[in-house]
């Protein structure tokens, strides 16, 4: 039994400790709903980032990853000649075989040089490009760590018991390039010039000299031997006939080589190119995720159309058409409607999509057949996203894959699930850890000052209360009045508790924080970040961001208001225990 | 607990019965005797005045006398009744049925109306709520004050306050009145005006009254004088 009247009026005449102690429990108990508020939307965010897998309808995605671990004792001989044909070279041999043929040793080699090649076929002839100072911009289309296998497999996976729909798809990463062709390339032209230079010439053959003698002979200007030479010509007078005439008939009588002995020369004209080394360029690179899918399926997949944001779905003419992430068309600025063009052809974006998460997410979707033609892989496709047509076949049909495609990564939607990470998953490890412990605190620190509260207002008392037991009030009844009185305390608590609580949350969803999370879904085998694939495998995370929206329930306002009343109560016992033992004689002490 | 209803023969068994009573209190490390041993007999109806200087024990007798604390040495009985070995409950329901307090510092709860005071000492007696109010009413109409039945006690002068504490005393219709220094904190009138009133209630309905004080003016309405000095009774008369 307790006067409710005496309650209310001792409530208001110690209106500012009430006010004090309910104010203290209701930080606390607001804090502690914010908290739940948080990571109930923590949760919430975690859901939505993971529904998506549940709501397209992908229970298991098949990929396949370099440097699978692979059992199979089979020595593959099968030399892989293109990245093209490679895997699919041992199709014939069995049903799945061309799984089964990456499956051996050699072949996880050949692989990793498929891989290789197909990387590097980023690398730019700059000399193909174009003359200096033209602009370019290229997109190229590498596999990452992702292998491609032949479309074939997802007829394949679609006959196992089981599966009720298996959709292809082609996720592959995406550098773009834009710069200006420098000059590779110089010319000089060298030659022309005339030079003159002396020649000596060799002495006179003895058949030179005879015929040089014979000639000047018969021109006369040479009569006779110069000595001793007895009556060989006919002798008449004597020495030489004239000084000038021998001079005109040596020279005439020179053999034809000595006539001229000054020679001029003159070098042949030449142009040179050289290829400068090393050129200089302003080629910027950055990198983006595409992805081919199945236009004619706007239900299952990598994207599904439940996650278009604007516009529409692939219309009869996919092939000319492309879906862009919001994130990513936000970024650059790209609208439905508009025409985005990728290594010069043209792509109309027919709308614009919200991948949340698919174990990788693109930032543009193809038409499955144009990707692959776009990348020089008609036929191929590197992911097949499974639907099992019940929840509890899912490990049986995971394992029948294994088994069907030695060699595959089976990723089941509870695997990818545990992927998630950023801050997201932070955050929620944060709530659930810290935010717990920090309201446990701020809980017990309410009571704490709550009860000392109390105490001290059970000082203040003592005469009232000895009055009380002194006039016949028995202990019970006066505990009760104290409880009573923090019950009214806790009930003002909770409520303003519970505002406050919801301001919080209000507060946290005007002003709060946008989480990124990533999933590692693409990247299992994550030995195989060697240098070649680095790039493609660190990029082909999706690190993706949600806005943080709280979520009370009314069991949570409950509960809130319970914590509130009971940690009233609990503060109250302190006070009330304190009273109980109060001797009635302090009625009659003079305490003023 | 004992039985409100046994006949008590009042010549053969006085109300109150003390041997020896002794109370001893532990301040600090010194022990303090506050009583050294009374040994008084105090029989119904009688108007008992307790006088003597602070300190000589006078509110430890009324203390013992009220079923406020019991004595750690010696006997106090009432009714036959040994208060000292009772539980907390039983000398609870004695303060509540048989006596009723009148303090020196009225002690009303500052929050509550008169009436609302008067009804707070029925509460451990659960009557209902309108016999509450109705009985309420009915005594502070008899102290005289019928028309301030709502008032707070922050509202009425120390005489009025004094006069609804002895409003609250008869609450429970008590055997005893216990009053502390009633008229400390008033005025002469006032003062007189509660001692005609715990005066009728002797006279009028053979209410055992005790008051302690040093007014030497109450002692001369008792019909009984008790002087204490040090913890001891020097003087035991009846005028």
């Amino acid at each position: 039994m307790v006067s409710i009247g005496y309650v209310w009026y001792e409530l208001r005449r110690r209106w500012s400790r009430t006010l004090v102690t309910a104010l203290g429990l209701a930080a606390g108990v607001g804090l502690v709903m914010g908290i739940v508020g948080v990571s109930n939307g923590l949760s919430n965010a975690q859901g939505q980032v993971l529904s998506p897998l549940s709501s397209v309808g992908t229970d298991i995605v098949v990929e396949r990853t370099v440097g699978v671990a692979n059992t199979s004792s089979t020595s593959s001989t099968t030399t892989t000649t293109t990245p093209a044909g490679g895997f699919g070279g041992r199709s014939s041999s069995g049903g799945g075989g061309f799984f089964a043929g990456g499956a051996g040793s050699s072949a996880n080699t050949s692989d990793r040089a498929a891989l290789a090649n197909n990387n590097s076929s980023i690398l730019t002839d700059l000399s193909k490009l174009g003359p200096a100072g033209t602009q370019y911009s290229n997109d190229f289309f590498v596999n990452g760590t992702l292998i491609t296998f032949p479309q074939r497999a997802v007829t394949d996976v679609s006959k196992i018991k089981g599966v009720e729909a298996a959709v292809p798809a082609l996720s592959l990463q995406a550098l773009h390039e834009t710069g200006t062709v420098p000059t590779i390339t110089d010319t000089v032209t060298t030659g022309g010039q005339t030079v003159t230079q002396a020649v000596k010439p060799p002495a006179l053959t003895a058949a030179q000299e005879a015929a040089v003698r014979s000639c000047l002979e018969a021109s006369g200007a040479f009569s006779g031997p110069p000595s001793g030479s007895s009556g060989t010509g006919g002798g008449s007078g004597g020495g030489f006939g004239g000084g000038a005439d021998f001079g005109a008939a040596f020279t005439k009588c020179l053999p034809a080589s000595y006539q001229q002995y000054e020679a001029q020369v003159v070098v042949p004209q030449q142009t040179i190119t050289r290829v400068l080394n090393p050129p200089t360029t302003n080629t910027q690179t950055s990198s983006y995720t595409v992805a081919g899918v199945d236009p004619s399926n706007s239900t299952s997949g990598l994207i599904t159309k439940a996650q278009l944001v604007s516009g529409t779905w692939f219309t009869s003419s996919a092939t000319n058409e492309i879906l862009v992430s919001a994130v990513y068309a936000s970024s650059n600025n790209i609208k439905a409607g508009q025409t985005w063009t990728i290594n010069k052809t043209p792509y109309k974006v027919v709308g614009l999509v919200n991948p949340t998460l698919t174990g990788d997410t693109s930032d543009i979707y193809f038409d499955l057949s144009t990707l692959q033609s776009a990348s020089s892989q008609p036929g191929r496709v590197n992911e097949v996203l499974v639907k099992v047509n019940k929840s509890s076949n899912v490990d049986a049909v995971a394992a029948a894959i294994k088994k069907e495609l030695p060699g595959a990564t089976v990723l089941t939607s509870k695997q990818l699930a545990g992927q998630v990470n950023g801050s997201l998953a932070n955050a929620k490890k944060l709530a659930s850890d810290l935010g717990v412990a920090l309201g446990i605190i701020i809980l017990i620190a309410a009571l704490l000052i709550a009860a000392l509260l109390t105490l001290s207002s059970i000082a203040k008392r003592v005469r009232e209360i000895g009055t009380l037991r002194a006039i016949g009030w028995p202990r019970g009844r006066v505990v009760n009045q104290i409880l009573a009185e923090m019950l009214g305390i806790g009930l003002i608590g909770a409520v303003i508790g519970v505002v406050v609580g919801l301001g919080v949350c209000a507060l946290v969803d005007a002003f709060g924080p946008t989480l990124s999370y990533s999933v590692a879904g693409a990247v299992v085998g994550s030995s195989s970040a060697s240098g070649l694939v680095h790039q493609a495998a660190a990029a082909a995370s999706a690190t993706k961001s949600i806005h943080l929206h709280t979520s009370i329930s009314v069991l949570t306002v409950l509960v809130a208001a319970v914590i509130a009343i009971l940690g009233a109560l609990l503060a109250g016992l302190a006070g009330a225990w304190r009273a109980a033992r109060l001797s009635p004689t302090s009625a009659l002490r003079d305490l003023g | 607990m004992d039985d409100p209803a046994t006949p008590v023969a009042v010549e053969t068994q006085p109300l109150y019965r003390l041997r020896g009573a002794e109370r001893r209190y532990l301040k600090g490390e010194a022990e303090v005797a506050a009583l050294r041993g009374v040994d008084i007999d105090i029989s119904a109806g009688e108007f008992v005045c307790i006088e003597g200087p602070s300190g000589s024990g006078k509110s430890t007798l009324l203390q013992l006398l009220g079923a406020l604390d019991t004595a750690t040495a010696g006997t106090v009985e009432m009714d036959g009744q040994q208060l000292g070995l009772a539980s907390d409950d039983v000398l609870t329901g004695i303060r509540s049925r048989r006596i009723g307090f009148v303090f020196q510092q009225f002690n009303l709860i500052p929050t509550l109306s008169a009436s609302e005071n008067v009804a707070l000492a029925m509460a451990p007696q659960h009557p209902s709520k309108a016999e509450r109010e109705e009985r309420a009413k009915e005594l502070l109409t008899r102290v005289g004050l019928g028309h301030r039945l709502e008032h707070l006690p922050s509202r009425l002068s120390g005489g009025e306050q004094q006069r609804v504490a002895i409003a609250r005393a008869l609450a429970n219709r008590p055997e005893v009145i216990v009053a502390d220094e009633p008229t400390g904190n008033l005025d002469s009138e006032s003062a007189g005006e509660v001692m005609a009133l715990l005066l009728e209630l002797q006279k009028a309905d053979g209410v055992t009254v005790i008051v302690a004080t040093h007014d030497p003016e109450v002692g001369q309405h008792a019909t009984r004088l008790i002087k204490l000095r040090d913890g001891l009774v020097v003087g035991d008369v009846k005028p």
